[in-house]
């Protein structure tokens, strides 16, 4: 057995968060295979099996937070197969992990063989024997990338059903999309508004003993609310029969004391009341499933599965989401530049028609070159030669050796909205490089970013950050400095504004500008020192000629 | 590259127009793709030209004439003549109706047609010849490319298709007259169902076969319904014999055959139908162009997507493998069309179902009780007489049975065996029970209409239970 511990996947980084499983308990895996996705700080990071092998237990749930040099993945290796068939018999000889290799080599092959089916024979089972779903389920399993042979069903003799593979999904991870990380489970989850699934426990080491608590749990948790009937037959009114339908109650399910004829009669009102105690009754079961995490047995499993990345529909007006991924590790970084740096916001507003007419200018020209020229590398341009006549602007805190670290190079972390929350590729060495390498540069870097193809390394470095807010709409904003730099830059929309000039109103195209600064090394008359710098650049670029 | 070639694009390219590749442009085109299909012969491949369609019409048409004499018994005297000429322009006419709705299929769909033949430049282009000498060629850049060129009858050593005397299945299924006498060398599926058809159109039929029974890989029990009907229909069989040479005399032409003794046994025959197997075609392709390798079969080796070793490049039907069915081919035309749109298709289908048109019919789905045994299964089985069904006696027919295989533990439906009348419609029922994981129960509890056929296999569920009510 391979006991595969999460690598170092950075410089200082301490844990990650495993973010979707690749692979499930029973897989054949090859070297350099992607085994799960693990997001540290800002990055989501693919991490590949060091060996060949067959997947045996994941250490980790999707969103338990792993530290570095933690097991990750228990892998036995082709050789380890026969060894692992003797363990039952005899623990010396499964010593001797020098098993034959011939057999251990067919055991991986056999292993192997689902995946390379050249023939229906193969396609018609699995290495753990036929698969009893429908085809319907089965797509499923393969549209969320579950490895349904490792699913335990819950239909007719162990049928794997559409919501055995859905909790598996929930409970393996979402591999399918991984892209969209966990605001996809998210909202997937909400739009199918099923609340909260049948908790499976994760498919390694499930068995039906588990699937069986789980739903007495449930059930009982119904039962608090409001006892269910089984009626074969209820008599009500079509209006009745269709709220039933659309607030997805079973009718003869209603309890009733009301008789037509002599039969259970159920009215509007009584499936209302059912609907809500129901929907209160899961919520209540969301709750104690996902609160049960540290319980004992299989209530512990059950809860692992309970606080995956689900949103839960409480039942009065709130949805609850996980805290969680690039959403938290944003929050922590806010919290902490917040809590430690007292910040100081300078805003000013400039009048950039050199600037418009430099872009238009050289648009075409860049257009040749195949690159897409935007304000940005014209402002990241203008800042770095700014932050040269002001490097106390270019600066980091270093507190533990109180110090104020001045940095030569001027490295401009672009703040990029995505999908998946803010993220700042950082454009090294700004002063080296001109306006097309910049704009090639720096549009890659953020629709690698929007992608979440973006390594760890290239988000890391920066000595100042710039946030192009007006890209979204917008004037002044207050941004928060990403520490340990000391000054941030946004950018307000460039549009026409009402400027005064010669006794006149005349609508030119401005840029508000908004300078947020690290108070404690940086005082308000260096920002706007420093704004009155940039402010030049901005309304002429050719100024940058000069320097 | 030639002069004159002009290269054009597209997203999907599927070499040859059979089952499987006519699928798979069809389905390309719906999910979007610009979808390109070369055919070299005509469209609806093996299956609606040479194979399955035309010989299901001469059989159906062989029927008639044979169960009109047959029938006697139900108080019909009849003696219908047979114009074999007559026969083949009717089947004709169904196989002229079927190609050209899988032409205008694909022209409604949008899938460009090109005739011609495409050889592999490299992984990312096709060069097509267009039909016959001086028609000139074409280079077709893909993203992805589906092989789904079939295959072609296997020959026996000096036995070569002369179109006269040596025949393949095609040729046999287009003469114009009844050979009188007809030596059908291999007792496979294709041989018997072309003996049973000339057989009872009043040829005199003598089959060889290696092996020592008909129909290898059926089991047993199955293959003797049919052996003995066949006997019954004055089929000769000769078991244990190989085909080793013949010559034309002049009545038509004699054959010799070896056993393992070096016994040599002579034959004498008008026509001489070889029917031993199919071989993936794959020498039109020029696979040699990008290195892509075929197993010691001929066969183009896939994964589950219907991938090659090549990521852009697919490979559905016979060429990909046996079982050479049409409906294999479709299924896999599909998974990769849809691969090949990105979809997360695979050909993880639990069965495949199998039909011979002897009669009677034989038909099977998913595992045997021996193949359920090797599988690792505790199998339980129930087995249903087909003279025990109302509705078989009413179409006076009273052999053959409906046998289903279920896992003993859980009762989960894992294979059925169907030889009988119309068995090549009853299993579809058994093949969607399969699919979608059914147990025994959920057959025996789902009412079959009465008098039907199908009554069978409801019985053969409640057999397998123990509760069967019309059988012992």
């Amino acid at each position: 057995m391979f006991e595969f511990n999460l690598p170092d996947l950075g410089e200082g980084v301490a844990e990650g968060e495993v973010l979707t499983w690749r692979v499930s308990p029973g897989d054949a895996v090859t070297e350099d295979q992607v085994l799960a996705e693990v997001e540290t700080d800002k990055a989501a990071v693919d991490v590949p099996s060091p060996v060949n092998g067959i997947v045996r237990e994941l250490h980790a749930e999707v969103g338990e937070m792993v530290q570095t040099g933690e097991v990750l993945i228990t892998i036995e290796e082709e050789g380890d197969a026969e060894a692992a068939d003797a363990a039952t018999d005899s623990t010396d000889e499964a010593e001797s992990a020098g098993a034959d290799t011939e057999e251990a080599d067919s055991a991986a092959s056999e292993a192997a063989a689902a995946d390379t089916s050249e023939q229906s024979e193969a396609s018609t089972s699995t290495a753990d024997g036929r698969v009893f779903a429908s085809p319907s389920v089965r797509r499923l399993a393969r549209e969320k990338g579950v490895d349904i042979a490792a699913v335990d069903g819950s239909g007719p003799g162990g049928r794997v059903t559409e919501g055995d593979v859905e909790a598996a999904t929930a409970s393996a991870g979402e591999t399918a999309d991984s892209d969209d990380g966990p605001t996809s489970v998210v909202s997937k989850a909400s739009d199918d508004g099923d609340g909260p699934t049948t908790a499976v426990s994760q498919a390694d080491d499930a068995d039906t003993d588990d699937g069986t608590a789980v739903k007495a749990a449930v059930r009982s948790v119904s039962g608090d609310g409001q006892e269910a009937a089984s009626r074969d037959q209820t008599l009500a009114t079509p209006a009745t029969r269709k709220a039933a339908r659309e607030l997805d109650v079973n009718i003869d399910a209603v309890p009733t004391d009301q008789t037509r004829n002599g039969q259970p009669y159920v009215d509007e009102s009584a499936v209302r009341t059912y609907a809500e105690a129901q929907q209160a009754a899961q919520a209540a079961d969301a709750e104690a499933v996902s609160a049960g995490g540290g319980a004992a047995g299989t209530t512990a499993e059950a809860g692992g599965a309970g606080t995956e990345a689900t949103a839960v529909e409480t039942g009065d007006g709130e949805r609850r989401e996980p805290y969680r991924g690039v959403r938290r590790s944003i929050g922590e970084q806010m919290a902490r530049s917040r809590r430690e740096v007292p910040h100081a916001t300078h805003h000013d507003q400039v009048v950039v028609s050199g600037l418009v007419e430099a872009r238009e200018r050289l648009e075409p020209l860049a257009e040749e070159r195949d690159v897409t020229l935007t304000y940005t590398p014209f402002v990241v341009k203008c800042v770095a030669a700014a932050l040269d006549q002001h490097p106390v602007l270019n600066t980091a805190l270093d507190t533990e050796n109180e110090e104020i670290v001045y940095r030569d190079v001027h490295n401009i972390g672009v703040a990029a909205a995505t999908d998946h929350g803010l993220v700042v590729p950082v454009v090294n060495d700004v002063d080296g490089k001109g306006l097309v390498e910049l704009a090639d540069e720096i549009n890659d870097l953020v629709g690698r970013a929007r992608e979440r193809d973006i390594e760890r390394s290239e988000m890391q470095g920066g000595t100042f950050t710039v946030t192009n807010f007006g890209a979204i709409g917008g004037e002044y904003a207050s941004p928060i400095i990403n520490v340990p730099e000391t000054a941030i830059l946004g950018i307000g929309a460039l549009k026409e504004r009402p400027v005064a000039e010669d006794g006149e109103v005349v609508a030119k195209p401005t840029l508000p500008v908004s300078l947020a600064i690290d108070h404690r090394v940086i005082d308000g008359a260096d920002a706007a020192r420093f704004v009155n710098t940039l402010k030049e650049y901005l309304a002429d670029p050719t100024r940058l000629l000069l320097e | 590259m030639v002069v004159g070639d002009v290269t054009t694009g597209t997203e999907l390219l599927v070499i040859g127009g059979g089952p499987g590749g006519y699928v798979a442009a069809i389905r390309g085109a719906q999910l979007g793709l610009d979808t390109t299909l070369v055919e070299r012969d005509a469209y609806g491949g093996t299956c609606l030209n040479h194979g399955c369609i035309p010989s299901k019409a001469l059989i159906s048409a062989s029927d008639v004439a044979h169960d009109a004499r047959q029938a006697e018994s139900m108080g019909v005297f009849a003696d219908p003549a047979v114009d074999m000429a007559g026969m083949t322009e009717w089947k004709d006419g169904v196989v002229t109706r079927l190609t050209r709705g899988v032409e205008s299929l694909c022209k409604n769909a949008g899938v460009n047609l090109v005739e011609g033949t495409a050889e592999f430049v490299d992984d990312g282009t096709v060069r097509v010849a267009h039909g016959g000498e001086g028609q000139g060629s074409e280079s077709l850049s893909f993203e992805h490319a589906i092989v789904a060129t079939g295959s072609r009858p296997m020959t026996v050593p000096d036995f070569e298709f002369d179109g006269e005397h040596i025949l393949p299945s095609k040729d046999a299924l287009a003469l114009e007259s009844v050979p009188e006498k007809l030596l059908v060398v291999g007792a496979g599926y294709i041989g018997m169902e072309l003996s049973t058809v000339f057989a009872k159109l009043g040829a005199e039929v003598t089959v060889v076969e290696m092996l020592d029974d008909v129909l290898p890989g059926y089991e047993d029990d199955i293959a003797a319904v049919v052996r003995d009907r066949a006997e019954e229909l004055g089929i000769d069989f000769n078991f244990g014999e190989a085909a080793d040479d013949w010559n034309e005399t002049d009545e038509g032409i004699r054959v010799q055959t070896v056993d393992e003794d070096d016994t040599v046994t002579e034959y004498n025959a008008e026509k001489c139908l070889v029917a031993v197997g199919r071989e993936p075609v794959t020498e039109t392709l020029a696979l040699e162009n990008i290195d892509l390798q075929t197993d010691e079969n001929g066969v183009i080796p896939t994964d589950d997507q219907c991938r090659t070793a090549f990521e852009s490049v697919f490979a559905v039907g016979d060429v990909a493998g046996e079982p050479m069915l049409a409906h294999k081919a479709m299924a896999e035309g599909e998974v990769a069309a849809r691969a090949a749109a990105g979809e997360p298709a695979a050909f993880d289908h639990q069965a495949i179902p199998a039909a011979v048109f002897t009669d009677p019919e034989i038909a099977t789905v998913g595992m045997t009780e021996s193949e359920a045994e090797a599988a690792g299964f505790d199998p339980v089985i129930g087995q249903m007489p087909i003279r025990a069904n109302g509705r078989a006696l009413t179409v006076n027919e009273k052999e053959g049975f409906v046998r289903v295989v279920a896992d003993a533990d859980e009762e989960f439906l894992l294979g059925a065996q169907i030889v009988g009348p119309e068995a090549s419609e009853l299993i579809a029922e058994l093949g969607l029970g399969i699919e979608m994981g059914a147990r025994l129960e959920d057959i025996a509890g789902t009412i079959h209409t009465h008098p039907t056929l199908s009554e069978a296999v409801h019985e053969a569920a409640a057999a397998a239970r123990g509760e069967a009510v019309h059988t012992r």
